[in-house]
């Protein structure tokens, strides 16, 4: 049998050598030929056609002068609505966990507990998870639902079409703005959408730079920041639209870095210019309101809140044993502090952020919530739940300047990805060289930024 | 306590040298055999380089090319004669049968590689060789096979050289050097040369790529006028020297009374005439997927702020396109607006 | 060879080592369709919660199936990667194409978008090439009757030779009609007569040539002119099937199981 097997593979070569070329194209033709008459059969204009909405809108969205001005906009939209929705509801979750944590840390210590349970328990594990809780949940539930919107409306393709020719300056893919939409929920769910992107090396270049997007862990952080520093300066009517866009200053500053990185890249190890681009933009669909509640809050939501509580947890209790065991007259945080300050202060920051920063590696959610328990330290004492208590945390009690805010904010922006990115990019790529890359490269990029926006900062104030 | 570090350390160092797979004994055999392997590749491309010039290789051209001491390449060379490859004659090294199959396998992985390497990757023509040089020695004859049936099998790589088939059967091309072609005849553009590496950047630094029609303007010893892509340029004859042409037929010109897609304006309609020959690859086979076969309908709908991309009403569906792409697409332009678009 | 659960049936062997679970279901249907063509609304709404998603087998693609039940049977429903084609031009593409191949779905449904036709026409062209048993279902029906455009889906389903269903996935209308006409194509209670596109002349020949040798080889095979003319277009993958026989056992399989599968086997090949 393997013998006639190979005749007929051996008839076929030579078949295919007296065909000649443009095989592929003259049966993809004849395909096409027999649908179009099938269709002029059966498919008839009624005439009753109306308003052909579709064609005006993009018109407008991907207009000459327009499109990038809306598409700005809507962003801005997303995150100010996100703002000022999520603000409220964050302070009473925090006041009713922190009220449910004094009395049942009180109970604890009333039926007897030694001190150090209570402490682990209450003011480590259950802190850490309600701390994530409440700065996650409502911005996450706004924001999720508002970007499921302009997904389901096909919005997202028009984008990747508005900024493809920058992806193509840099040699990368139009597509690759799709990816980065996705990442702004979750940048391990924006690593798997690179699958839409058919070159490899393309694809390799939206992967490594999916992290300069700010994912939802890191918008608390940027959310809080934007308003106790950057908003303080104005009245207050104008605070949110003014914190909604410095986040928006932060993001465009991510796609900068996203476009300057692709660039790099496909003039080094990914050396290539920018290959064939054809992106469908399918019409405008009537968002279906099950289907965007059930995707943005269950998909999404509660899969990024699960994660994060799963690795608030076991943080929170290595934040308390750090805070509590001492050595050499004083705790282990206090050492570790000591021995990062020095970094911290030459890239802007201090000790306890970069301290917070590793113990937030399994997740960036908590970057917050541990530098506030670190800054209040043992004494716990003060249940931080408004802005303004933060405020007061920061700068009257910790020095922080305007200066330690905006490296942050960039710090946030630019570090290396968390763990389970990491681990997702290694799933993507199977390749120990790329998974280092991912990893190592956004944390020296990081490094380098903050300490020249540190010494320029310096210099000029 | 120390006897027990020693020890652990002993025997991690003993896993380190003798792990099955990733063990430095195992590793280093294997990088002797890749190298091996590479060595003799490189000999028999250069015997068979040599022996399409009509002349046999020696053991010191050998050495030369493959920068191996004298002694090394007489090893070198003896090995490859008990395998069969090689015979040496008193003139020099000559192939064997055997041995001219396996060097044409060798040129035919690497051709694909740069092909490859140039329509998936979209590598500049200026990195390709040194990249497939590399990759060559490394695919097995299944992978080689593989790569031929997924890029639909080209007869010719990057540079314009023809790929050898599976069964080692080479097409001859039938080229003259562009100094040689007279003025006013179209041309081919058959192969570029590429090497000497700084000759050949200077032919794609004018614009110069394998598959496009020229036409010599002006020809001197001094410069050569020729017209690319509907603009002129000049080259020095001893860059033009490593362009082979041939003649152009009629597949090849653009087809009469066609423009480029990218040239028709906004709102415009036409009819896909063809895909130009310079579309190859999966980029090829996506534009007709998504239905720009030759009577095809297409009407330039929406433009960026950049004026690249711009999205074309295909089939009943909006796809849009980067300008490159457009360029090869030839579409004849239609005066009315499509039926279906009308009230918009 | 009736097993209360089919995992056991020689037929679905292959679907097993695809990475197909299908313990408990009594068919398996493909779901192929153009992107965008509201092809997950589909899937959504034929299936509803009972889904699982992963990764195809050693692709980083992604792969759903999910189940549901009429008429006292369970259908298992594996939604392949959306494609413009069967080409194999890229990994989404040769997934799909090698699951229809070898793993001969009970029932392939090709979901297409009523507003754009003539595109999604060439998908189901190119299916109907590989398999008879097809439907095809027309969605989004309500953004054609808003752009003005009429389906006459009686028409299309005489041309293609396999039943055309009108659906709007996305408010649940004709999904059970969906439904009941795949039901009755697996229990071939509806025949299918798939159109087959007459290639150009040259090809043809071609293809007279190849197809008699490869029926040869693989009696019953339900697809020669296709693999005759994957063959010539120089696929690696079914080349690969061809050389190793996995074709013709698959054809033995195909055919029918009332004759035991080994004597069925050793009288197509004598070899094996």
């Amino acid at each position: 049998m393997p013998h006639s097997a190979q005749s007929i593979i051996d008839l076929s070569d030579q078949l295919r050598r007296d065909l000649g070329g443009g095989f592929r194209d003259r049966m993809v033709t004849a395909v096409y030929e027999h649908a179009q008459e099938l269709v002029s059969r059966s498919v008839h204009e009624t005439g009753a056609k109306k308003w052909d909405f579709d064609q005006r809108i993009d018109r407008l969205l991907t207009s000459r002068w327009l499109g990038l001005p809306l598409m700005l906009l809507l962003l801005g939209l997303v995150f100010w609505v996100t703002i000022q929705a999520a603000n409220v509801p964050s302070q009473m979750l925090a006041n009713a966990f922190f009220a449910f944590e004094s009395a049942a840390a009180g109970m604890f210590e009333s039926l007897g507990a030694p001190w150090w349970l209570t402490g682990l328990v209450w003011h480590g594990v259950f802190r850490g998870l309600a701390w994530v809780v409440s700065v996650m949940l409502p911005p996450m539930a706004v924001f999720f639902p508002a970007f499921t919107i302009l997904e389901d409306l096909g919005y997202l393709p028009r984008v990747a079409f508005n900024l493809d020719w920058l992806f193509r300056k840099a040699g990368a893919h139009g597509k690759q703005a799709l990816t980065m939409a996705m990442g702004f929920g979750c940048n391990a769910a924006g690593i798997t959408s690179t699958r839409i992107i058919d070159s490899p090396r393309e694809r390799l270049i939206a992967i490594l730079t999916n992290n300069f997007v700010p994912c939802n862990g890191r918008f608390p952080t940027l959310i809080m920041l934007a308003v106790i520093f950057v908003a303080a300066a104005f009245p207050p009517a104008l605070a949110s639209i003014i914190a909604a866009s410095a986040v928006v200053t932060v993001v465009l500053l991510g796609i900068g870095f996203t476009l300057l990185v692709s660039w790099a890249l496909s003039r080094t190890v990914l050396a290539g210019e920018a290959s064939a681009f054809t992106l469908e933009l399918p019409p405008y669909r009537r968002p279906s309101v099950l289907r965007i509640l059930y995707t943005s809050l269950i998909d999404r939501t509660i899969f990024v809140l699960g994660r994060a509580m799963l690795t608030a947890a076991p943080a929170g209790a290595v934040i308390w044993i750090l805070a509590n065991v001492q050595a050499g007259g004083q705790s282990l945080a206090a050492h570790a502090i000591e021995l990062l300050g020095p970094t911290g202060e030459a890239i802007g920051l201090d000790g306890v952020i970069l301290l917070a920063y590793i113990i937030a590696i399994p997740a960036n959610e908590i970057v917050v919530p541990t530098m506030l328990m670190c800054y209040l330290g043992a004494s716990m004492m003060m249940d931080v739940a408004a802005y303004d208590q933060i405020q007061a945390v920061l700068v009257d009690q910790h020095g922080w300047t305007m200066l330690t805010a905006v490296n942050l904010m960039l710090f946030s922006l630019l570090h290396n990805p968390c763990a389970t990115t990491i681990l997702t990019i290694w799933k993507e790529t199977r390749s120990v060289k790329w998974t280092a890359l991912g990893g190592l490269m956004p944390l020296a990029i990081a490094f380098a930024v903050c300490f020249l926006s540190a010494q320029a900062g310096r210099l000029l104030l | 306590m120390i006897t027990v570090g020693l020890l652990l350390g002993l025997a991690l160092g003993a896993v380190a040298l003798a792990a099955p797979r990733f063990g430095l004994v195992s590793l280093w055999w294997k990088f002797r055999a890749n190298r091996e392997r590479a060595r003799s590749e490189d000999a028999l491309k250069h015997i068979l380089a040599w022996q399409h010039r009509s002349k046999l290789a020696s053991l010191e051209s050998l050495a030369g090319a493959l920068r191996l001491s004298a002694p090394a390449t007489l090893r070198l060379a003896t090995r490859m004669e008990q395998s069969g490859w090689v015979r040496s004659k008193s003139e020099g090294i000559a192939l064997t049968r055997s041995g001219e199959q396996r060097a044409l396998q060798v040129v035919r992985a690497h051709r694909l590689w740069e092909r490859h390497l140039s329509d998936d990757a979209n590598m500049p023509m200026a990195r390709l060789h040194q990249a497939a040089e590399n990759a060559e020695h490394t695919l097995t004859r299944d992978e080689v096979e593989r790569l031929d049936a997924h890029l639909g099998h080209p007869q010719h790589d990057p540079h314009g050289d023809p790929i050898p088939g599976a069964d080692g059967r080479l097409a001859s091309i039938d080229a003259v050097s562009l100094t040689e072609w007279p003025v006013g005849k179209p041309a081919l553009i058959a192969h570029i040369e590429d090497e000497p590496d700084p000759v050949f950047q200077q032919v794609l630094a004018a614009g110069l790529r394998p598959a496009q029609v020229i036409q010599v303007l002006e020809t001197g010893p001094e410069r050569l006028v020729v017209s690319v892509e509907g603009s002129e340029c000049r080259i020095d004859p001893a860059v033009a020297a490593n362009v082979q042409v041939s003649v152009a037929s009629a597949a090849d010109l653009p087809p009469p009374d066609a423009v480029r897609l990218s040239n028709l304006p906004q709102g415009a309609c036409g009819e896909v005439v063809e895909l130009g020959p310079a579309c190859v690859g999966f980029s090829r086979r996506r534009l007709l997927d998504l239905g720009l076969t030759p009577g095809a309908r297409v009407e330039v709908a929406l433009e960026t702020a950049f004026g690249d991309p711009r999205a074309f009403r295909i089939r009943g569906t909006t796809v849009a396109l980067r300008g490159q792409q457009a360029e090869q697409i030839w579409v004849r332009p239609l005066a009315e607006p499509s039926a279906t678009e009308v009230g918009s | 060879m009736i097993a209360p659960d089919c995992g056991a049936c020689p037929e679905h062997a292959q679907l097993a080592s695809m990475g197909v679970d299908i313990g408990h279901c009594d068919h398996i249907v493909a779901l192929a369709g153009n992107p965008n063509t509201g092809k997950s609304s589909v899937f959504n709404a034929l299936t509803g919660l009972r889904q699982h998603v992963g990764n195809w087998t050693g692709k980083t693609v992604t792969r759903a199936e999910g189940a549901f039940a009429f008429g006292g049977k369970r259908f298992k429903l594996v939604d392949l990667p959306g494609t413009y084609s069967l080409l194999s031009a890229s990994q989404d593409e040769e997934i799909s194409r090698n699951f229809l191949l070898f793993g001969q779905p009970d029932c392939t449904v090709v979901v297409t978008d009523a507003t754009a036709l003539e595109r999604n026409l060439n998908l189901v062209l190119q299916v109907l090439e590989v398999t008879d048993h097809a439907v095809v279902c027309v969605n989004l029906m309500d953004e054609a009757a808003r752009k003005g455009l009429d389906v006459d889906v009686r028409s299309l389903s005489r041309d293609l030779g396999v039943p055309v269903v009108p659906t709007v996935a996305r408010r649940k209308q004709g999904m059970r009609d969906l439904v009941s006409t795949v039901a009755d194509v697996v229990s071939g209670e509806t025949k299918t007569a798939p159109l087959r596109v007459e290639p150009p002349s040259k090809v043809s020949e071609a293809i007279g040539n190849l197809v008699p040798l490869i029926e040869d080889l693989a009696p019953g095979v339900p697809n020669a002119r296709w693999i005759a003319l994957r063959l010539l277009d120089g696929d690696h993958r079914v080349r690969e099937a061809l050389l190793s026989g996995e074709l013709a056992e698959m054809a033995s399989r195909q055919r029918q199981p009332a004759i035991s599968r080994p004597s069925r086997l050793t009288a197509i090949s004598g070899n094996l």
